[in-house]
């Protein structure tokens, strides 16, 4: 090791040392992974419901192979049969603690979803309770914690940061493009043609299992440490990078980096108020194959490829205040939406194809959002976000274009029960392509979505 | 007369010696002469709502009579001595109470024992916390003395 490299390691250690390790922090890292020392049950149970309704005007695709059938992004998740529908969203259920109250050095945290989304099905089984988070964190060193088993990745605020605190009931576009990963085995580019031409294979290409829900199996090394009014925090994961509840599906681990700088105000919990500053990058590598566009698997290659996904954000809460700004890039894995728009799995008018979900495994993506927040009184809050997504950014008659404009309000029943109702304006285009072209004909049919949603902790 | 001088030097040492003890047990049993209210909170289960109530309720008393009017003593133990071990998340709002009011916090031996045996070695103690052999004798003993004993 060079002697400059010595210096900036010794200077690291330095400064880290001057910091005292802050025992409970009110930061997602901390929350989601520590119980506060000496003051945690044994078992703490606890959970949330969401249920909502979403609903859209149902405009039907306006062109393409699939015109006149139902436009993917005009239903309502997970199945995507339908305009508008109630829904269980999410039923959490969990449990924390200390196992062995006088050892402040171990915790752990449980938490299983029985709601119906897309953890749950498509792809996730047929509603069968899912296992998000089961997780031993050991406290015994001063610099570091050791978070083992599944739980969330240290990454993006809004896959970070706890579900029933998130002030919208829909992820931002980039968010929801390049970080809520969905596991496909092949990269959709196939045609699926039954060699007689009079029926196809059946063959489409969908989820292999729940979607990533921002966590990995892994082990993460992070700690917060506190000084003056400021709060610094670090993570280091290794982790799978298959998903949840999944083994392992190549011998390539995920690396996930992050940093935030918190200047703490007061409060505590999920809504403790501080601006925070936040860095992090994810790297990886995922296992696809290849279809080569043809109807034939004979050709087919499989092969691993790069992904990676980096980002810098701040976030704001202060009094009646709230603000929030994040910039997302993507390189490598790019989830390219459906053919021809349409529902997955959906047969092609001329009947010769099934719609499939697509991966761009060389392309890149990038957005941001900027989200405000005021409450009125201090039971209701009005909040706007607006979000861009550019997609497949490499080939420019690929890229396509995610603008919304959220705005919403929220009614606290209590500090544990809300109501939050989103009315998105959507719109996207084919920024490369001409108006008439059918890309622009099909995102031209995107209707806006309206959504209430209830929640209750416990 | 030096049997009169020796006389009343004895007799003088022994009102000395009576006035101090007279002092350490009105030190024991209270720090604050000039208060008018006297009382001991008990903690001994382990549920950590528990601990933030039982500090709540001592804030609120000397926050109502004034620090020096009121004399708090918050007695741990059972589950309860979790409160006074030195990591505890709640160890800088003892050092408040402490600090700005003089609160004080005994720790049942008896538990320190059980928890010592539980973990294979003896835990740390809040600084502030000051060993008593029996949490609940010492309840007894301050009750005794005319303190009230109020359980959150």
């Amino acid at each position: 090791m060079s002697i400059k490299k010595h210096l900036s390691y010794s200077l690291l250690a330095i400064s880290a040392a001057s910091l005292a390790p802050a025992t409970q922090a009110a930061n997602w890292l901390m929350l989601q992974g520590t119980e506060p020392a000496g003051a945690a049950g044994r078992a703490k149970l606890w959970g949330f419901i969401q249920p909502e309704y979403q609903a859209t005007d149902g405009t039907k695709l306006k062109a393409g192979p699939y015109s006149g059938q139902d436009a993917i992004f005009n239903t309502i998740l997970p199945n995507r049969e339908t305009e508008s529908q109630f829904n269980l969203r999410r039923a959490r259920f969990g449990v924390r603690g200390q196992g062995f109250p006088l050892d402040n050095n171990t915790n752990y945290f449980f938490l299983a979803e029985a709601g119906n989304n897309g953890i749950t099905r498509p792809g996730g089984g047929t509603g069968s309770v899912k296992l998000t988070d089961a997780s031993i964190t050991l406290n015994h060193l001063e610099f570091a914690r050791f978070r083992v088993g599944q739980f969330k990745t240290p990454g993006a605020e809004e896959g970070l940061m706890a579900i029933h605190v998130f002030n919208y009931v829909n992820f931002t576009n980039v968010t929801n493009g390049v970080l809520l990963e969905r596991f496909l085995k092949y990269d959709g580019s196939g045609t699926f043609v039954n060699s007689s031409g009079s029926s196809d294979s059946g063959h489409a290409n969908g989820p292999l299992g729940p979607v990533g829900a921002f966590r990995d199996i892994g082990v993460q090394m992070f700690q917060t440490f506190k000084k003056n009014d400021w709060e610094h925090s670090y993570a280091i994961m290794i982790g799978n990078g298959n998903g949840i509840t999944r083994s392992d599906n190549n011998d390539s681990k995920d690396l996930y980096l992050y940093w935030s700088s918190e200047k703490v105000y007061g409060g505590k919990g999920g809504r403790r108020q501080g601006w925070k500053t936040f860095a992090w990058y994810q790297k990886g590598k995922r296992t696809l194959t290849l279809e080569q566009g043809t109807a034939t698997s004979s050709d087919d290659v499989t092969q691993d490829f790069d992904r990676k996904r980096w980002g810098v954000g701040t976030t704001y809460l202060k009094g009646k205040y709230r603000a929030g700004a994040e910039y997302i890039a993507a390189d490598g894995m790019i989830r390219n939406g459906t053919d021809g728009g349409a529902v997955v799995g959906s047969i092609s008018n001329n009947g010769l194809s099934r719609a499939s979900l697509n991966v761009l495994p060389n392309d890149k993506a990038d957005g941001w959002y900027l989200d405000f927040g005021y409450k009125i009184k201090p039971n209701i809050e009005l909040d706007i976000r607006y979000d861009r997504y550019n997609r497949a950014t490499e080939v420019a008659a690929n890229e396509r274009r995610f603008e919304t404009a959220t705005v919403g309000a929220q009614y606290f029943f209590n500090k544990k029960t809300r109501l939050i109702f989103n009315y998105e304006f959507r719109n996207a285009e084919a920024p490369n392509l001409a108006g008439s072209a059918n890309p622009n004909i099909i995102l031209d049919g995107m209707d806006n979505l309206a959504s209430v949603q209830l929640l209750a902790i416990f | 007369m030096k049997l009169s001088v020796l006389k009343t030097l004895s007799l003088w040492l022994s009102l000395l010696l009576a006035m101090a003890s007279m002092t350490v047990h009105a030190a024991e049993g209270s720090a604050k002469p000039f208060a008018e209210k006297h009382v001991v909170l008990q903690i001994s289960d382990n549920d950590p709502f528990k601990q933030t109530l039982v500090l709540n309720v001592a804030s609120n008393l000397i926050k109502y009579y004034g620090p020096d009017q009121v004399d708090v003593e918050i007695v741990a133990f059972g589950p309860g001595l979790r409160l006074l071990m030195a990591d505890n998340a709640n160890a800088p709002r003892i050092d408040s109470l402490v600090e700005s009011a003089d609160v004080r916090f005994s720790a049942c031996d008896n538990t320190f024992a059980k928890f010592t045996k539980n973990l294979g070695h003896a835990p740390d103690l809040n600084p502030h916390a000051v060993h008593v052999d029996a949490g609940v004798v010492r309840i007894l003993d301050l009750v005794d003395q005319g303190y009230t004993l109020v359980k959150p």
